[in-house]
């Protein structure tokens, strides 16, 4: 039987308060995108503020973008904008 | 009280933004004074940051020490200061010339005091000379006087702390009661002993009920207050907040306000949630992308660091769900507080307090010396206010020396006891040694500057190699420039950062630029002509914010959603629009952003021109540490090998990357080595600087600087 294929979101600042988790492994099939798994946690986790327009989003720490393809032991982060105070 | 010197005044109304009054006091003759300003000067310097540097261009001198006489210390809002109808009006700008970069510097500060100078009639204060006994001075735009008086003498514990001192005068001034109509400013035993001393700002928080305090951190300005043997300064108005600045298009003012209070209220939560967390958020991010500092700099992450998160402040220490702004309308409210917390170490154990803070620099400064442990950095936080030394600069300085131990440049007899990372009982120890100029708190007192030269001539003296030998190893890791310590973010792997540092014109402190994210993370700036444009821009409009008594986070830490339609979404132009209307409605004027950042061109450039006449001004004044570049020690590389391999095969291609892995951190020391000095090429060339990072003369004349002074300085570098 052919193991399923996952990746990883990280949840940081707030969203670990609301998910009460630091991560959560989501099976992909075929050709997943970011925008996919970003529609993915914000329906598992309504009380998730994931504004697509506020985001930044990272793949394995590098900028991504929502359209991005995603392979199997991705991990994902949903960052807010930071620009240093 | 004792009245040494008294005037009366008839306050001027505030009008347009402005009052066009400067109130400027002479210690030294117990002489007060009140300037007309005239519309050319307003309309040249805007007011805060510009205000100041033009007082000190014309008042100061090359010779100026910051314990000269005819340092002057100059405290200025601006004309956007003082709105509660629009975010972020609370702050105010302290400069002078700084002890520790013997050149300007300038710090910013939230709190009343700013918008009550204003509305008692002042757009500025300027003090000058040293008071031959401790002093206060009081202006008070109710009773429309202004007094010198002598310095109240209450109790020892009360008379050295600056935070115990000042809530004690505020209560004394006003009949025992606090008011928000009354705000002081007031420093510490610690700024007398150490050259990084800070100002209070302390103010009446209705809600909490108590006196609340924000920093004007950087740079010694504390120290400069007690060396002119200035206490405390009180002001007194209570003249309506509301429409302070006596706008003149009231409606408009209202508008761009209401726009920005509807980003901050939709973004933030869904951003960063500064309201919520304050910016102790950074860790985490910071941390997440090896930004954190860890250990004198030397790594960016620690599986240690979790234990400083935001989430570890909100549960043990924050007040949960009350807005905590430093001023009245700012609906960010990011200033967090921590009440009732109990001091386990130092000479007030035992003792409950309340903590105006942390701030994520202060978190990042407790990480710097190796320690994760979140009551430490609240007992550390309260002890600098209280002692009135910088969080940041007490923090860079111990990690220095604590590198110095542990790489053998120290020993402990030198220092008195084995000061290594992560050791809180030395940190403890050493910070009171600071504070009260004692043991080797006399040395780090001093900053990295001076304190990487005493270790040099121990170093030298016990090795038989020269101190030149041992200065140049120890500037490897001692992270200053320009003599002002870094503040709180590892920059090795972003060029446009380390620029962002050390180009910034008072020393390595973020509020000129921080470009990381951006450059690093976003890759936004893929090339030096990128990262030179963004070192013009970032520097000038943030430059605006400091002169016109605005606080930026609402601009720069919220992003507008329609942002993302732009083409530089980093820059935040929909925001940056309201604060332009803002300006206009404020003011009367009709400038665009472009007319702005011109005006603030003309502040950067008078700036440099203090730094070059004080000796900072030249390209090796903006060199920074190795530290700040790179992996110094191999250590640092074996860390991350795999990161900085796959740097080398990046920039090189695979072929030209060597086997050995000390080579392979030889090589990339030597490119990053180049690269900082190619990126002062470029960045030099953008500013329209010549080779050296000086103001070409046409460059000075374009804003209107060429005066006499000018032109003799200019001269005098061959310009």
């Amino acid at each position: 039987m052919a193991q399923k294929m996952m990746v990883s979101v990280k949840f940081l600042g707030m969203q670990r308060v609301v998910t009460k988790k630091d991560s959560v492994n989501i099976p992909i099939t075929g050709e997943m995108t970011v925008k996919d798994i970003l529609e993915f946690v914000k329906n598992l986790y309504p009380d998730l503020t994931l504004d697509e327009e506020m985001l930044f989003v990272t793949v394995n720490q590098e900028k991504a973008s929502l359209d991005r393809l995603l392979s199997a032991d991705d991990t994902v982060s949903f960052l807010p904008h930071i620009s240093g105070g | 009280m004792e009245i040494l010197k008294q005037i009366r005044y008839e306050p001027a109304q505030v009008t347009g933004g402005y009052t066009d009054q400067l109130l400027e006091i002479d210690l030294s003759k117990l002489q007060i004074t009140i300037q007309d300003l005239s519309p050319d000067f307003k309309n040249k310097y805007i007011g805060g940051r510009g205000y100041a540097l033009k007082l000190i261009w014309d008042g100061t001198s090359r010779e100026t020490r910051y314990d000269s006489p005819e340092n002057i210390l100059v405290m200025a809002s601006g004309p956007l200061g003082n709105e509660p109808s629009f975010p972020g009006t609370g702050k105010f700008i302290v400069g002078t010339i700084s002890p520790l970069t013997d050149t300007f510097i300038d710090s910013n500060v939230g709190g009343h005091f700013g918008p009550l100078l204003k509305l008692a009639g002042f757009d500025a204060l300027a003090v000058s000379g040293i008071a031959s006994a401790d002093s206060v001075i009081v202006i008070d735009g109710d009773l429309r006087t202004i007094s010198i008086i002598a310095a109240p003498a209450y109790d020892k514990e009360i008379d050295e702390g600056s935070l115990s001192f000042g809530k004690r005068l505020l209560e004394d001034i006003n009949d025992g009661e606090y008011s928000d109509s009354l705000a002081a400013v007031t420093t510490g035993k610690g700024a007398c002993n150490a050259r990084f001393g800070i100002i209070n700002s302390l103010f009446f928080d209705r809600k909490r009920n108590r006196i609340r305090a924000k920093q004007a951190g950087r740079g010694g300005t504390g120290t400069v207050m007690r060396t002119k043997g200035l206490r405390g300064i009180v002001v007194h108005s209570s003249l309506s907040k509301a429409n302070g600045n006596n706008a003149v298009d009231k409606e408009g003012v209202r508008r761009a306000g209401s726009r920005l209070r509807e980003v901050i209220s939709k973004a933030d939560p869904k951003q960063l949630h500064l309201s919520a967390w304050g910016t102790t958020i950074l860790s985490e991010y910071m941390n997440k992308f090896h930004l954190f500092p860890i250990n004198n700099y030397q790594y960016g992450q620690s599986s240690e660091s979790p234990k400083l998160f935001a989430g570890v402040f909100l549960d043990r220490y924050f007040t949960k769900n009350m807005p905590d702004g430093c001023y009245y309308g700012c609906n960010l409210a990011c200033s967090k507080s921590s009440e009732n917390v109990e001091l386990t170490r130092g000479p007030y154990a035992g003792q409950k307090v309340s903590i105006d803070g942390p701030e994520y620099e202060t978190v990042g400064a407790v990480s710097c010396m190796g320690i994760f442990d979140p009551h430490f950095v609240l007992e550390y936080n309260w002890y600098c206010d209280e002692y009135g030394l910088d969080t940041i600069s007490t923090g860079t300085t111990i990690a220095f020396f604590m590198e110095c131990f542990e790489r053998g440049f120290l020993t402990a007899d030198d220092i008195g006891y084995k000061l290594t990372f992560g050791n809180m009982d030395a940190v403890d120890r050493l910070l009171h040694e600071i504070a009260n100029a004692k043991g080797f708190g006399k040395v780090a007192g001093q900053g990295v500057a001076r304190g990487k030269k005493w270790v040099a001539e121990k170093y030298a003296a016990r090795n038989g190699i020269s101190q030149d030998a041992a200065l140049v190893e120890l500037s490897k890791f001692a992270m200053e420039v320009k003599g002002l310590e870094f503040s709180m973010y590892v920059t090795k792997e972003s060029l446009a950062q380390q620029g962002g540092y050390g180009f910034a014109l008072k020393g390595p402190q973020h509020d000129e630029s921080w470009l990381i994210f951006i450059d690093q993370i976003h890759k936004e700036l893929p090339t030096f002509e990128d990262k030179a444009n963004a070192l013009k821009w970032f520097p000038l409009i943030r430059t605006w914010f400091n002169a016109t008594g605005l606080c930026k986070l609402p601009w720069i830490d919220v992003r507008n959603p329609e942002a993302a339609n732009t083409d530089e979404p980093a820059k935040n132009l929909p925001t940056l629009a309201y604060y332009v209307d803002y300006f206009n409605a404020t003011t009367g004027s009709n400038k665009t952003l472009k007319d702005i950042l011109d005006d603030s061109e003309r502040l950067y450039i008078l700036q440099k021109l203090i730094n070059l006449r004080h000796g900072k001004g030249t390209r090796v004044s903006d060199q920074i540490p190795l530290r700040a570049m790179g992996p110094v020690y191999f250590n640092e590389y074996e860390s991350r090998a795999e990161y900085y391999d796959g740097w080398l095969r990046e920039q090189l291609g695979d072929s030209e990357v060597p086997a050995a892995p000390e080579k392979k951190h030889e090589l990339l020391v030597k490119k990053r080595i180049e690269a900082y000095q190619q990126l002062c090429d470029i960045v030099y060339e953008e500013k329209g600087f010549s080779s050296d990072g000086i103001p070409k003369r046409e460059t000075v004349e374009k804003f209107g600087l060429l005066d006499e002074q000018a032109g003799k300085l200019l001269q005098g570098f061959g310009m």
